[in-house]
C-alpha cells in the first residue's frame, strides 16, 4: 500500500472490529460440513430433456456447495476455519494419524478436510472431488452397514474440540436426504440426541440442510428435531429449517447455495446489550450489527522463502525510544498531542479522559421527515440493530412499534450514540428498512429492522469550489434525456448489489489461487461492473445522436447570444474561450486555480511556467490533486509531467 | 496558500485589572487574558510561519517601545516584537503577562503603536491586519476629536480591523450593563466606540461576550479537492459510435475528519538529554519528551527451534499474501500482478428509480461532480443529464475508476437540478452484504410454522398509538425561525461539530498555556445534541409518560441473570436428555460419581454440575475438570493446546457462578495461577497466565457472584500481581 492516496489515509476502520459476548472466547468461527454419503446421494436425478435440468447427484451438489462456500470464505472470513466430514462412507479416517495410534477412529466417517483456515491444497482437492468427479481414493464408495449417527456427532465433536478450542462460534452444517437415520434402532436414536446435547454443551451450533428425495416430504420430526437446538434466550429468533430441492427452476445445487449462503458467515455482533433511549425514562436494549461493510482483499504480508515452503512471518513490533534506541515498555510511555512544535502529554488516564462522553448509550433527541434528509449527507456505512430482551423485558415490542411508526410516516429519528464504551459520540439518522416481504422495499436483500445511519458533523462538510454558473439546457434536450433515461433502467429498476460482485476482491483472490497452486494466471477478469456499451448503443444509440446534434445546436446559439452581448458590451471577460488567455497570462497568474488546462499546456510548451510564483504554482497544482510539497523545481517538474500526461 | 496575518494584542496590565468585579472570582486580568490566550494559542497550534503576532503591554510600570519619547506613549511596552508564535514565545510571554503597579496609560496612543508595528512589518505586502485591545477602561485616555479621526483615518488606510474589548462595557445587545460605572470608564467607553464607529473595520464588544464565543469550535475546511478530472459517460464511443461524452471535475462533497492523533512518546532519559540535543533541538525546541518508534522483527514457525518459533531476518522476506492459510509470495517484478487493470473512467451502467432507493445502501463519503469549467458543451451536456434525470425520476448507477489502476467502485448519481451537480455515493458490491437472518418484526413465527399476529414481542394497539403520538409530539422540524422569520428544523447539517475533535482540540490548547492545570470540562456547544431539547420534552411530556405506560417495560435485574437456574434446555422435540441420560436401568444414581473424561470434558462438567444435588458432587467434578486442565497445560507444546485450556476454563467459571459456588474456582484458579508462574506445568508458562488474564479468567468478585468473598480490588490484584 504505498501508493496510497492523501483521503485514504487514517483509521476508516476504527471501531468496527466485532465483539463477541462470552469474553473469553476468540472471535472466530468454525464450521465443519458434514455431508452424507450413501445410495439415494449418490442417484443422479430422473432423466430429463430439459436443459436447465438437474444433472447433479445430490451428493455431487452437497460436495460442489461446500467447494463453493470454502471459496467465498477465503475471501470473506480470512482468519475462520472450515473442514469438510464425509460420513456413511466405506472408508474411515479421522485426524493425520501420524503414528499416534491413541487417535481414535470413527466408522464410516471420512474427514476429508480437517478443520482448519483452508490452504489452497484443500481448496484444489475439494475441487477436483466437487467439479471433476476424481475420486482416487474412493472415499465416495458408501458403507454397507448403516453409519451410527452418534459416532458422526462426537466425531465432531472431537475435531471441534481439538482443532477449534475456545472459537466463539463453532457450527454444523449437516447436509443429508436421510430424515431417519436410525429408523429401527431406538438406542442409537438415544445415543444420537445424547450426543447432540455434548455439543450444545460445547456451544457447537448445529445447523441442518436437508435435502428432499424427489416428492417425499423431509421430515423433522423422525430424528432431527432431537438433534437441532435452537438458543433458548432468543426466543423471537425462530428460523425455519429450509429444505433444498430441486424444480421450479432452481437446481438442486443453487438452492442448497441459496440455503447454506444466509449461514454462511456466524453473526456476530457489533456491540450488544446498548441501552437505546426511545424517550426520557424510557430504555430498551439493542444489538447491532453490521449488515453491510465493505469487504476489501487482505493486507500483504512478509513471507519467509529460505525454508523448504513458503511460510508466513509473523512479525512482532518492539517499541523503542527514538532517541537512545533503548527498547520502551508499555509502563512508561504517554500519550503526547503535537502543538507549536512541541509535544503537550497528558497521563494515561487523562487521555482517556479526553476520550470519555459518557457509558454507551443510543439516545433518540427527536423526530423528524424522511425528506429533511439530503442524500449527500452521509460520510460512512449505517449499522444495523435489533431489540435483545437480555436487560429490558419488553424490548422488542416498543422497538416494533417505532419501526412501525417511522415506516408508515416515513419519518426518522435522530440520535445521540456512543455504541462502544470509549467509541466516538456521533449523531445519527434512525432509518426503518422494510420487511424483505414488503413490496415497497427497497432493500430486499436487508433485514427488516432499524439503521443508524451517521449524520455528518460541521467538520466533515466540505465547500465546493468557486465555479462560474454553468450554462443549463432547453427543454428539448432535458426532455431527450428522460427518454434515453427510461430506455435504460436496471432491472426492477433498482439496484441490486448481488448482481455486482467486486471485480478487484474477486481478481485478487483468483490470482493469488492460481500462484497457490501453481496453475496458469488467467488473463482476463470477470468485471460485470462494465457498462453493457454495445446493448446502451442498440437500445438509445438513436437518441443519444439526437442529444448530439442538440447540445451542439444550443451551444453555437448560446455562443452567438453572448458574443452578440460581448460586442455590445465591449466585455472582454471571455471565459468561453481559454485559448486567448495565454496571452493575458500573467494577470491569470494571480489566481492559479483558474488556470485552464490548454492554458497550462502552452506555458509548458513555452517555458513560462517557470515564470509563476510558489505560490500559484501549489495552487495550480492543488486545484488538479497533484502534492503540493518541494521545491519550485519539483513542483515544476510535477505539473510539467502532469501536463504531459493529461493534457 | 493561506493568508499571511499581523496580529498585535494591546493587553492592559494596570492594577485595576487585579480587581475582580460582577461577582466574578478571578481577577479581570486573569478573565481577559482567557480570551487572549486561547486566540494565541490557536496561532500557535497552526505553526505557520505567515502568521504574525506582536503583543503590547499597557498601563505597564515600566515604558518601553519605539515612541516612549514622545508624551502620551508612557507605560506602554512592547512585550513582543511583531513574529511567528511557537512554544517558546508563548511561555515567553506568559512571565511578562503580570499586573503593574500603574494606573496610567492611554489606550488610543497603543492603537496608535499598534499601527505602527503593523506597517513597519508588513510594508505594502498582502496581509490580513489586525488589532485586538482588551482593557478595562479605567486609564486616562487623552485624546481630541481630530486625533480620533487621524487614528481611524490610518488603519482605514493601512486596512486594518480593530477589536475592541472591554471588561463590564455596556452592550445592551449581548445583556451587560454596568451599574454604579465610574464617569472615567463611561467616557473613555465613548470615546473607544467612536473610535471603533470610525473604523471602516471596527468590532466593539464587552469581553464575556468574546469568552463565551471561544467554546463556539472553529472549522476551517480545506480546500476544495478535485477527485476526479476527466470524462463521465454513458456508452463507449470506441465500441458504439453514440455515446454521451462529457467533461466533468468531481470534488469531495462530506469527509469524515479525524480527531489530531496522539503520539506515543517516552519522558527522555538524563543521558539522552544532553546527547542528542544539539542534534534535534532544530526540529523540536525544549522538548522534554521523545518519541517512539516500532522495531519490527520477524518469526515463523519451526519445530525444532525452542518455543517452536525462530527469528529471520527480515531480508529473507518476500512480500506476499494469504490465500486461506497457504502463504504465497509475489515477487518484485510482479508486485502488482493481483491488482486489476483499469483504465480512468466515470461511466453510466443504466438508472433506477428513486422512490426504489434506500440511503442504507450509502456506503460512505460523498463526491460532487460538476461540469468542466469554460466547456459549454459539458456544461449543457451535464445539464441536460441532471434535468432529465430529475424528471424521470432517475437516479444513475455508474462504474467509477478514479484514476488509471484504481479500483473500480460503483456509485449512485443522484441530479441536484438547483446547484448543477451530481452527487455520487459509493454502493456496495455483491460481498459487501451479509446475509444474517433475523426474525420478522411484525409477525411471529412458531417453530411449528404458524404465524402469530398478538404476542407478547408484538406491540399492541394502545402501544402503537402511544408511540405514533410521542414521536409526533417529538418532532424537530420547524423548531425555530430564523432571520427571514422562515420555520428551520433543531439541528441543521451544519449545526453540530465533532464533540471528540474540538474537545481535544480544547483539551490541548488549554494543556499548552496551563501546562499543571486540569483536564478542562467538555464545552457545552459540544454536547448541545446528545440530548432531546428541553422544551420540547417538556411540551411532550404527557405523550411521554402515556408511552411509558403502555410500553410496560421491566428492567432484567442484574442477579437474575447470574443466579437464574439453568433452564432444562431441550432439542426442537422437547425430548429430555437428561432423563435419557438416567434411563439405563438398574443403575439410577450412577451420574452422580460419573467420572469426567479429557476427551468430552465440557459437556460432561456441565452436565454433572447441573445434575448434581450436593456439594460434594460438584467438588469432585470441579476436581476432576481441574486436574484436566493442568494437563492440557503441561501437555501444551508452544502453547498449542492453551486455547483448550482456556475454553475448559471458561466453562469451568460459567458453571460454577450460575451454581453460586465461585469460591471453588477461585482456589482452583489460585493454585493454578501459582503453579503456572512456578514452572511446575511443564516449564515456562508465562504465556498461558499472560492468556488466562486477557481472557479475564481471574478469580471472580461479588460482582459477578454475590456468594463471592473476593472483592473488586482482590480480583484486580489477582490480574495484576506475579
Amino acid at each position: 500500500m504505498s501508493n496510497r492516496e492523501p483521503w485514504q489515509r487514517g483509521d476508516d476502520d476504527e471501531g468496527d472490529e466485532e465483539v463477541d459476548e462470552s469474553n473469553y472466547k476468540t472471535q472466530k468461527d468454525a464450521v465443519l460440513i458434514a455431508v452424507e454419503v450413501s445410495e439415494s446421494m449418490l442417484t443422479p436425478p430422473p432423466a430429463s430433456s430439459s436443459k436447465k435440468a438437474d444433472r447433479d447427484t445430490p451428493l455431487a451438489a452437497a460436495l460442489k456447495c461446500a467447494y463453493h462456500l470454502m471459496q467465498q470464505r477465503i475471501i470473506s472470513n480470512p482468519k475462520d476455519m472450515m473442514g469438510v466430514l464425509l460420513f456413511g462412507t466405506e472408508k474411515s479416517k479421522y485426524q493425520d494419524d501420524d503414528a499416534d495410534r491413541s487417535v481414535p477412529v470413527y466408522p464410516h466417517c471420512y474427514l476429508f478436510t480437517d478443520l482448519d483456515i483452508p490452504a489452497a491444497e484443500d481448496v484444489k482437492a475439494l475441487q477436483l472431488l466437487a467439479e471433476d468427479g476424481e475420486d482416487e481414493d474412493n472415499v465416495l464408495v458408501p458403507s454397507k452397514e448403516p453409519v451410527s449417527m452418534a459416532n458422526v456427532l462426537f466425531c465432531a465433536n472431537q475435531i471441534f474440540t481439538t482443532k477449534a478450542a475456545n472459537f466463539g462460534s463453532r457450527r454444523l452444517f449437516i447436509i443429508t436426504d436421510n430424515d431417519d437415520p436410525h429408523e429401527a434402532d431406538k438406542q442409537a436414536k438415544s445415543a444420537a440426541a445424547v450426543r447432540a446435547k455434548d455439543l450444545y454443551d460445547l456451544g457447537v451450533v448445529i445447523e441442518l440442510f436437508p435435502l428432499s428425495r424427489g416428492d417425499e416430504q423431509f421430515d423433522m420430526a423422525k430424528f432431527y428435531d432431537d438433534i437441532v437446538y435452537r438458543d433458548a434466550t432468543v426466543e423471537a429468533d425462530m428460523t425455519e429449517v429450509l429444505t433444498s430441492k430441486s424444480g421450479t427452476g432452481l437446481s438442486l445445487l443453487n438452492s442448497l447455495i441459496a440455503n447454506i449462503n444466509s449461514k454462511q458467515t456466524a453473526k456476530r455482533a457489533l456491540f450488544s446489550g446498548v441501552p437505546f433511549e426511545i424517550a426520557p425514562g424510557l430504555t430498551i436494549s439493542v444489538k447491532g450489527y453490521n449488515v453491510i461493510h465493505r469487504q476489501k482483499e487482505e493486507r500483504s504480508c512478509y513471507i519467509w522463502i529460505d525454508g523448504e515452503i513458503p511460510q508466513l512471518a509473523v512479525g512482532e513490533t518492539t517499541k523503542v525510544s527514538e532517541d537512545t534506541a533503548r527498547t520502551v515498555e508499555k509502563g512508561e510511555t504517554k500519550k503526547a498531542y503535537k502543538f507549536g512544535g512541541e509535544y503537550v502529554y497528558f497521563t494515561p488516564e487523562e487521555q482517556k479522559s479526553l476520550k470519555d462522553f459518557g457509558p454507551p448509550c443510543i439516545r433518540i433527541i427527536g423526530f423528524k421527515p424522511r425528506s429533511s434528509l439530503p442524500i449527500w449527507a452521509s460520510v460512512k456505512r449505517a449499522s444495523f440493530i435489533f431489540p435483545s430482551e437480555e436487560h429490558f423485558v419488553g424490548s422488542t415490542r416498543v422497538f416494533t412499534a417505532l419501526w412501525k411508526k417511522l415506516i408508515k410516516d416515513d419519518k426518522i429519528g435522530i440520535a445521540w450514540a456512543i455504541t462502544r464504551s470509549n467509541a466516538k459520540p456521533a449523531l445519527f439518522a434512525i432509518i426503518p428498512s422494510r420487511d424483505r416481504a414488503d413490496e415497497e422495499s427497497a432493500t430486499p436483500f436487508l433485514p427488516a429492522g432499524l439503521w443508524l445511519y451517521p449524520l455528518p458533523f460541521a467538520d466533515d462538510l466540505r465547500n465546493p469550489p468557486d465555479l462560474r454558473e454553468p450554462i443549463q439546457a432547453s427543454d428539448e434536450l432535458v426532455e431527450k434525456v428522460k427518454v434515453i433515461t427510461e430506455n435504460l433502467w436496471l432491472p426492477n429498476r433498482m439496484y441490486d448489489a448481488s448482481r455486482y460482485p467486486n471485480p478487484q476482491l474477486q481478481w485478487h483472490y483468483k490470482i493469488l489461487q492460481a500462484l497457490a497452486l501453481q496453475e496458469e494466471v488467467p488473463e482476463q477478469a470477470e468485471d460485470l461492473t462494465i457498462p453493457k456499451y454495445k446493448s446502451i448503443g442498440k437500445r438509445v444509440g438513436g437518441h443519444i445522436r439526437d442529444w448530439e446534434g442538440l447540445v451542439e445546436e444550443e451551444v453555437a446559439h448560446v455562443k452567438k447570444v453572448s458574443a452578440g452581448k460581448r460586442d455590445a458590451a465591449d466585455d472582454d471577460d471571455d471565459d468561453e474561450k481559454p485559448k486567448k488567455r495565454v496571452k493575458t497570462e500573467s494577470k491569470a497568474a494571480g489566481s492559479g486555480s483558474q488556470l485552464s488546462d490548454p492554458q497550462l499546456k502552452a506555458a509548458s510548451e513555452s517555458g513560462t511556467l517557470a515564470k509563476m510564483t510558489v505560490a500559484v504554482l501549489k495552487d495550480v497544482l492543488a486545484v488538479r490533486g497533484l502534492p503540493v510539497q518541494g521545491k519550485k523545481a519539483e513542483l515544476l517538474e510535477r505539473l510539467d509531467e502532469w501536463v504531459d500526461k493529461n493534457v | 496558500m493561506a493568508e499571511k496575518e499581523a496580529i498585535v494584542f494591546i493587553v492592559d496590565l494596570s492594577s485595576t485589572m487585579t480587581n475582580c468585579n460582577s461577582g466574578r472570582t478571578e481577577s479581570d486580568l486573569d478573565w481577559s487574558m482567557k480570551f487572549v490566550w486561547d486566540k494565541i494559542s490557536h496561532i500557535v497550534s497552526l505553526s505557520r510561519k505567515g502568521l504574525c503576532v506582536a503583543v503590547l503591554g499597557l498601563r505597564t510600570d515600566e515604558t518601553n517601545n519605539s515612541m516612549g519619547e514622545d508624551p502620551g506613549y508612557e507605560h506602554i511596552s512592547v512585550l513582543q516584537e511583531m513574529g511567528p508564535m511557537d512554544m517558546g514565545a508563548l511561555r515567553n510571554l506568559q512571565e511578562k503577562i503580570k499586573p503593574s503597579e500603574e494606573t496610567m496609560g492611554d489606550a488610543v496612543s497603543a492603537v496608535a503603536l499598534a499601527v505602527q508595528m503593523i506597517t513597519d512589518y508588513t510594508k505594502k505586502l498582502k496581509y490580513n491586519r489586525q488589532i485586538y485591545l482588551v482593557t478595562d477602561g479605567l486609564g486616562p485616555i487623552d485624546i481630541d476629536d481630530s486625533d480620533l479621526r487621524d487614528i481611524s483615518a490610518q488603519l482605514n488606510g493601512n486596512g486594518i480591523s480593530l477589536t475592541v474589548l472591554g471588561v463590564d462595557f455596556d452592550d445592551p445587545e449581548y445583556g451587560v450593563k454596568e451599574e454604579d460605572k465610574p464617569r472615567l470608564k463611561t467616557r473613555n467607553e465613548q470615546v473607544l466606540r467612536k473610535l471603533v464607529d470610525q473604523c471602516s473595520n471596527g468590532t466593539f464588544g464587552t469581553i464575556a461576550e468574546a469568552i463565551d464565543e471561544l467554546d463556539i469550535p472553529i472549522v476551517k475546511p480545506p480546500r476544495p479537492y478535485k477527485s476526479y478530472d476527466g470524462q463521465l459517460s454513458l456508452g463507449d464511443p470506441d465500441i458504439f459510435p453514440a455515446a454521451i461524452v462529457i467533461s466533468v471535475e468531481r470534488y469531495f462533497k462530506t469527509h469524515a475528519a479525524a480527531p489530531p492523533p496522539a503520539s506515543t512518546v517516552i519522558v527522555k532519559s538524563d543521558s539522552a538529554l544532553g546527547e542528542s540535543e544539539a542534534a534535534e533541538s532544530e526540529v523540536m525546541e525544549g522538548v522534554e519528551f521523545a518519541a517512539v518508534k516500532q522495531a519490527r522483527t520477524y518469526k515463523v514457525n519451526d519445530p525444532t527451534a525452542p518455543g517452536g518459533k525462530k527469528d529471520v531476518e527480515f531480508e529473507s522476506l518476500a512480500k506476499g499474501y494469504e490465500y486461506g492459510r497457504t502463504a504465497v509470495h509475489i515477487s518484485e517484478a510482479e508486485h502488482n500482478i493481483t491488482k486489476l487493470e483499469t483504465t480512468k473512467e466515470f461511466s453510466i451502467l443504466g438508472f433506477m428509480e428513486q422512490k426504489k432507493y434506500s440511503p442504507l445502501l450509502n456506503l460512505g463519503e460523498v463526491n460532487v461532480t460538476y461540469a468542466k469549467q469554460f466547456d459549454m458543451k459539458s456544461q449543457v451536456g451535464l445539464s441536460s443529464l441532471i434535468q432529465g434525470m430529475h424528471r424521470a425520476g432517475a437516479y444513475a448507477i455508474a462504474r467509477l475508476v478514479a484514476k488509471d489502476g484504481k479500483e473500480p467502485v460503483l456509485v449512485l448519481l443522484a441530479p441536484d437540478i438547483e446547484r448543477s451537480c451530481l452527487y455520487d455515493i459509493p454502493l456496495p458490491f455483491a460481498e459487501d452484504i451479509r446475509s444474517y437472518q433475523f426474525p420478522p418484526l411484525d409477525r411471529v413465527v412458531t417453530v411449528s410454522g404458524a404465524t402469530l399476529t398478538e404476542h407478547r414481542f408484538l406491540p399492541g394497539k394502545e402501544l402503537e398509538q402511544a408511540m405514533s403520538d410521542y414521536v409526533d409530539a417529538m418532532d424537530l422540524s420547524g423548531y425555530a425561525e430564523d432571520e427571514d422569520k422562515n420555520l428551520v428544523d433543531y439541528m441543521a447539517i451544519d449545526e453540530p461539530f465533532n464533540p471528540l475533535i474540538h474537545r481535544i482540540k480544547g483539551a490541548v490548547k488549554e494543556r499548552a498555556i496551563h501546562p499543571t492545570g486540569p483536564v478542562p470540562p467538555i464545552p457545552e456547544i459540544l454536547i448541545k445534541f446528545s440530548h432531546p431539547p428541553e422544551d420540547v420534552v417538556e411540551a411532550a411530556q404527557s405523550q411521554i409518560d402515556t408511552l411509558i405506560q403502555a410500553a410496560e417495560v421491566k428492567k432484567v435485574p442484574p442477579k437474575a441473570k447470574g443466579r437464574r437456574q439453568r433452564e432444562t434446555v431441550k432439542p426442537l422435540s422437547g425430548l429430555d436428555i437428561d432423563a435419557l441420560l438416567a434411563a439405563p436401568a438398574g443403575q439410577p444414581s450412577s451420574k452422580a460419581s460419573a467420572a469426567i473424561t479429557p476427551q468430552n470434558a465440557v459437556p460432561e462438567y456441565r452436565r454433572a454440575l447441573s445434575s448434581a444435588t450436593d456439594l460434594p458432587q460438584v467438588e469432585s467434578a470441579t476436581k476432576q475438570m481441574g486436574a484436566i486442565i493442568r494437563d492440557i497445560v503441561t501437555s501444551s507444546f508452544g502453547g498449542n493446546a492453551d486455547d483448550r485450556a482456556l475454553e475448559h476454563m471458561g466453562a469451568m467459571r460459567e458453571e460454577l457462578i450460575n451454581f453460586e459456588e465461585p469460591g471453588l474456582y477461585n482456589s482452583f484458579v489460585a493454585d493454578l495461577k501459582k503453579r503456572l508462574l512456578s514452572g511446575e506445568l511443564g516449564g515456562d508458562r508465562r504465556e498461558m497466565w499472560w492468556r488466562v488474564r486477557k481472557a479475564r479468567l481471574g478469580l471472580i468478585d461479588g460482582k459477578e457472584s454475590e456468594v463471592s468473598e473476593v472483592t473488586d480490588e482482590e480480583a484486580k490484584e489477582f490480574y495484576t500481581s506475579r
